[in-house]
């Protein structure tokens, strides 16, 4: 049999040991004679008497606090101003974050930048966007091409018709690709693209049901002969630069 | 009366610095009591209770409405007095162990029958327990006076003292085993 503890003894003493504690102490004479000792060691420890305080006692200590006790309302007034602080404080660090935010965003962007310098410099630099105008311009000089050797073999009334349709079709982008040559600084392919663009014209204001003699008097005015040579040499040119600027331009020409 | 209690926290709070006098002179006998019992000495109790006040009505606001003042106030007495100890056992730690010598109390204590001679027993023991007393850790003899002489449960005292339950069983058992060793020589020469 195992006897109890002192602990437990204790426990039992103040009311709080389980049940069995107690039936333990009714069976063996061991524990119950040292439960009898603690308890009587425990009863000598009597509650020291404590002294008197009469009636007024509360009042007085009421007075010895009063006066260095604060108005509640003001001691609100210092809570909601530490609040005020704190939410100060908590922008200010919001803020810090976006700071933070903003500079880890830009100097990714640096970051990227200084690893791809092709690609800022290929939007930025003129010549790259040649090979795009060129090769864009390589179909439309195609067309033009077509459209000056059909001119050039119109001997009839009826011929004229679709290479006027053709014309206004081609006289728009003409004069954006002009004014793209211009701003690209081609000075040739700038020359070149204004005269293609005054036949066009003259094409599209040629009145309907022209007679063979009024067109072989347009090709001759407009030298459109020449004007198709010069057209064909623009176009033997195009595939050489593209290739060139490919090169240049990673991954920028079309 | 506690509704009243609740009412006059409220009016407190509200700012009526005045009404908190009411709660002082209601609660103030009950928390004298126990700082004395604690402490042992009347002047530290009558510090204790201004110091509980005063710290009852700073933290007055953090008071929930679902406990009773006057337990509120007791933890905070309770604590106030347990800082009250361990600052007068650092202060008095040599004074104590000189009177706290078993022997020269059991010799004292032997081999008295006269009146005026048991009167000097009944001295002798009330000096031997307070030396007793003093032998335990501030925190031994809180729980053990919230145990022993204030009825206070496990769970109470644990409460009281922001302990858990078990530390605080822990604390009565070790008050009361340094006790019955320092009371032996009473039980020998009873």
């Amino acid at each position: 049999m195992n006897h109890l503890t002192e602990d437990e003894l204790v426990e039992h003493y103040y009311g709080e040991a389980p049940a069995d504690v107690e039936h333990h102490l009714h069976e063996c004479d061991t524990c119950a004679e040292a439960y009898t000792v603690l308890r009587q060691d425990l009863a000598s420890i009597k509650p020291s008497v404590v002294p008197m305080r009469d009636a007024s006692y509360g009042d007085q200590v009421w007075q010895s606090l009063r006066s260095s006790l604060p108005a509640y309302e003001q001691q609100k007034k210092q809570k909601r101003h530490w609040l005020h602080f704190n939410l100060l404080q908590g922008l200010s660090y919001a803020a810090a974050c976006i700071v933070l935010i903003a500079a880890a965003f830009l100097a990714g962007r640096q970051w990227e930048h200084r690893q791809h310098p092709n690609l800022q410099s290929a939007a930025n630099n003129p010549s790259a966007q040649q090979p795009i105008i060129l090769v864009v311009l390589g179909d439309h000089l195609d067309r033009s091409e077509r459209l000056l050797v059909e001119l050039n073999h119109a001997n009839d009334t009826g011929a004229i018709m679709p290479v006027k349709a053709e014309a206004q079709d081609l006289l728009s982008a003409n004069r954006l690709y002009r004014a793209s040559a211009t701003r690209a600084g081609d000075p040739q392919l700038t020359a070149a693209l204004d005269r293609l663009e005054r036949v066009l014209v003259e094409i599209v204001n040629e009145p309907e049901g022209s007679s063979p003699s009024q067109l072989a008097r347009l090709q001759k005015e407009m030298n459109t002969d020449g004007l198709l040579f010069e057209v064909r040499v623009l176009r033997s040119r195009i595939p050489d630069q593209q290739k060139s600027s490919a090169v240049r331009t990673k991954g920028v020409s079309i | 009366m506690e509704e009243n209690d609740y009412s006059i926290v409220r009016a407190v709070l509200a700012g009526d610095k005045e009404a908190y006098g009411a709660l002082v002179a209601r609660h103030s006998q009950s928390v004298f009591r126990v700082a004395f019992r604690i402490t042992g000495d009347e002047a530290d109790a009558e510090e204790v209770v201004q110091e509980a006040f005063l710290r009852g009505y700073q933290r007055l606001q953090s008071f929930e409405s679902r406990s009773q003042f006057g337990t509120w106030i007791y933890r905070i007495t309770v604590n106030c007095a347990l800082n009250m100890m361990t600052k007068r056992k650092v202060e008095a730690t040599h004074q104590i162990a000189e009177e706290a010598d078993p022997s020269q109390h059991q010799v004292q204590v032997a081999d008295s029958a006269a009146d005026p001679e048991r009167l000097l027993m009944s001295r002798e023991i009330e000096s031997m327990q307070k030396a007793a007393m003093h032998n335990l850790t501030a925190t031994e003899q809180t729980a053990f006076v919230l145990r022993h002489m204030e009825d206070r449960s496990t769970e109470e005292i644990a409460a009281a003292l922001h302990i858990a339950p078990n530390a605080a069983k822990q604390a009565v058992f070790r008050a009361v085993q340094k006790l019955r060793r320092s009371l032996a020589p009473l039980r020998t020469n009873a």
